[in-house]
């Protein structure tokens, strides 16, 4: 019995560690505007208020928000549909290049997006696109490195023979790979996909930098530009935090076994 | 008569397929190829002129590496850098190395606590970064004010040179513990339960079969949690955007820090690419360093 407190207890205490951020912040997003903002810890017994809510949606994050969802699914739809049609020419079709086009593709996940910033804005503003969905977008979806090579290694695992079967019986290409590869591979499409919707959704640095009119402004940059617009306002910057963590935390929580499932099978063995 | 046909079949078949692959690839190759890999040949070029906002770009050869060499705020920014780097990589790898051999047990509710300590990999690095930021306030800071109820008066913990840096890593490094943690844990259950139960029959102490067994078996995990790790802290932007937009003074000013405000803030396009230069050089030595030095751990085990 004994062994098996102690765990428990490193484990709640780590958990706490974890989340107590989160805690703070839906503490102090709910704070009424009697209580001052900066003062901590919060005041219990004090009745929860929304105000930094309307403060918050007042100043416009609503759009953000909506932005940001779109944005997100967006991006998110053409980075796996492009993966999965990579990642199975890689896995399955021998073609002349194919292995020195692989390494290419890996050797790119080295490359800080940092530097690759400028060419790209410049390329962007070549092609009139700065300040445009498009141009916010079309960077990042096409192709994903570290996508394509977890779908490839994943693909690679599905016995062969399957798929000959189907050919066999008269199959295309495409109609194997959707009816006989995708269902096989729900695991990893889905660690796929919720990855980059984390990453999508996070992503800061050329949102900040590619757009600047405040109608296509996204979540990330709002809550960065809110900092010092309202000389922060804290309760708000907070509420938005939270706005910001809970559709990644359902999205989370609904998929975890397939997450960690699926990171144990692809190639990391 | 007979011959020829099949070899014509194969040899269509195979430019089929080709034909076929290249489709495929299409709209990656222009992502990868277009997105990905031309910056980086763009940057080089552009790292060869003189070019400010505004003014027509110029060649100058060199001068900007001859200015680079001699400024000592882009040096200054690659030790910080690595001093970052420094702080976040073991950090990270040990403590989600612990943590994963603390959630590889089959006890109740454990799926639960594997969720809960992924969720901080989740967080908008910018929302995540203010959070922390007012955690460390040195005087409302929950940080600090814990501190106070033993007795302690905590120090300013942003705004010390010396505090700074720490803080900021500490944040990387809660933020992603419990995310490599998985990729431990999935090396782990990887690892055959018969070899526990031999070195326990051998006598091996836990601690001892962590090392001789559980350690070198999950050598390919550490290559990938480092390697992504080292890459992921020579990147680091977002939290020390809004924790320490480079500060005090300069003791945050990492490299990509100073990139940004070369180029979007002063619009020194031609410098600034020169500086990313830099730090893809560097990314890249240390990203081959690692993987040289494994593959020869690896392959000595295997022949030895």
């Amino acid at each position: 019995m004994k062994l098996k407190i102690f765990p428990y207890a490193v484990l709640v205490a780590g958990c706490v560690f974890a989340i107590f951020p989160y805690f703070l912040t839906l503490l102090t997003a709910f704070k009424g505007p009697g209580q001052l903002s900066e003062t901590m810890p919060w005041e219990p017994g004090l009745p929860p208020s929304t105000a930094a809510f309307d403060r918050l949606f007042a100043s416009g994050f609503g759009g953000y928000l909506l932005n940001t969802a779109l944005v997100t699914a967006g991006i998110t739809l053409g980075q796996v549909v492009f993966a999965v049609l990579a990642a199975y020419a890689f896995a399955r079709l021998s073609f002349p290049g194919r292995d020195a086009l692989f390494w290419v593709y890996l050797s790119t996940l080295m490359v800080p997006p940092v530097v690759t910033m400028i060419p790209l804005y410049l390329m962007m503003q070549k092609l009139g696109l700065v300040d445009t969905w498009a141009g916010l977008m079309l960077p990042t979806m096409l192709g994903t490195p570290y996508a394509i090579f977890l779908l490839r290694q994943f693909f690679r695992s599905i016995p062969a023979d399957l798929e000959d079967a189907a050919r066999i019986d008269g199959a295309g290409r495409v109609r194997t790979l959707i009816s006989i590869v995708l269902p096989l591979s729900k695991p990893i499409l889905v660690t796929v996909t919720t990855l980059a919707v984390v990453a999508n959704w996070n992503s800061f640095l050329w949102p900040l930098i590619i757009t600047s009119s405040e109608d296509k402004r996204l979540l990330s940059v709002g809550i960065a530009l809110f900092k010092g617009e309202v000389g922060v306002d804290y309760n708000a910057v907070m509420a938005g935090s939270l706005i910001a963590l809970v559709p990644l935390l359902v999205l989370f929580v609904v998929f975890q076994r397939f997450i960690v499932r699926s990171v144990a099978v692809t190639g990391l063995k | 008569m007979l011959r020829p046909a099949p070899r014509g079949r194969r040899q269509r078949g195979r430019g089929r397929q080709t034909a076929a692959a290249y489709a495929l690839l299409a709209p990656s190759l222009v992502g990868v190829l277009g997105f990905l890999l031309a910056p980086v040949v763009i940057v080089l070029v552009l790292s060869l002129f003189d070019w400010k906002l505004l003014a027509t770009p110029e060649f100058v050869g060199l001068a900007n590496y001859q200015k680079l060499f001699a400024d000592s705020d882009v040096w200054h920014s690659l030790l910080v850098t690595l001093y970052y780097v420094a702080i976040c990589v073991p950090g990270t790898t040990i403590l989600s190395l612990l943590l994963a051999l603390l959630v590889d047990r089959k006890l109740r509710g454990m799926k639960y606590f594997r969720a809960l300590l992924v969720i901080p990999w989740m967080a908008t690095p910018v929302a995540l970064g203010l959070v922390w930021s007012w955690i460390f306030d040195p005087g409302r800071g929950a940080l600090n004010q814990f501190l106070g109820v033993f007795g302690i008066d905590g120090p300013a913990w942003l705004s010390s040179p010396v505090l700074a840096m720490p803080s900021v890593a500490a944040v990387h490094i809660w933020q992603f513990a419990g995310y490599n943690m998985l990729f431990f844990l999935a090396g782990l259950q990887n690892i055959p339960a018969s070899l526990r139960e031999a070195s326990s029959l051998d006598g091996a102490s836990p601690v001892a079969h962590f090392f001789t067994i559980t350690l070198p078996l999950l050598r390919p995990t550490m290559l990938f949690v480092l390697i992504t790790n080292v890459i992921g802290s020579f990147q680091a932007f977002d939290t020390i955007f809004v924790m320490t937009e480079g500060g005090p003074g300069d003791s945050t000013e990492v490299t990509t820090y100073l990139i940004y405000e070369e180029a979007f803030k002063k619009f020194d396009f031609g410098y600034a690419s020169t500086i990313s230069v830099l730090l893809f050089a560097v990314v890249l030595v240390a990203t081959i360093t690692q993987f040289v030095y494994f593959e020869r751990r690896t392959t000595y085990e295997v022949s030895g």
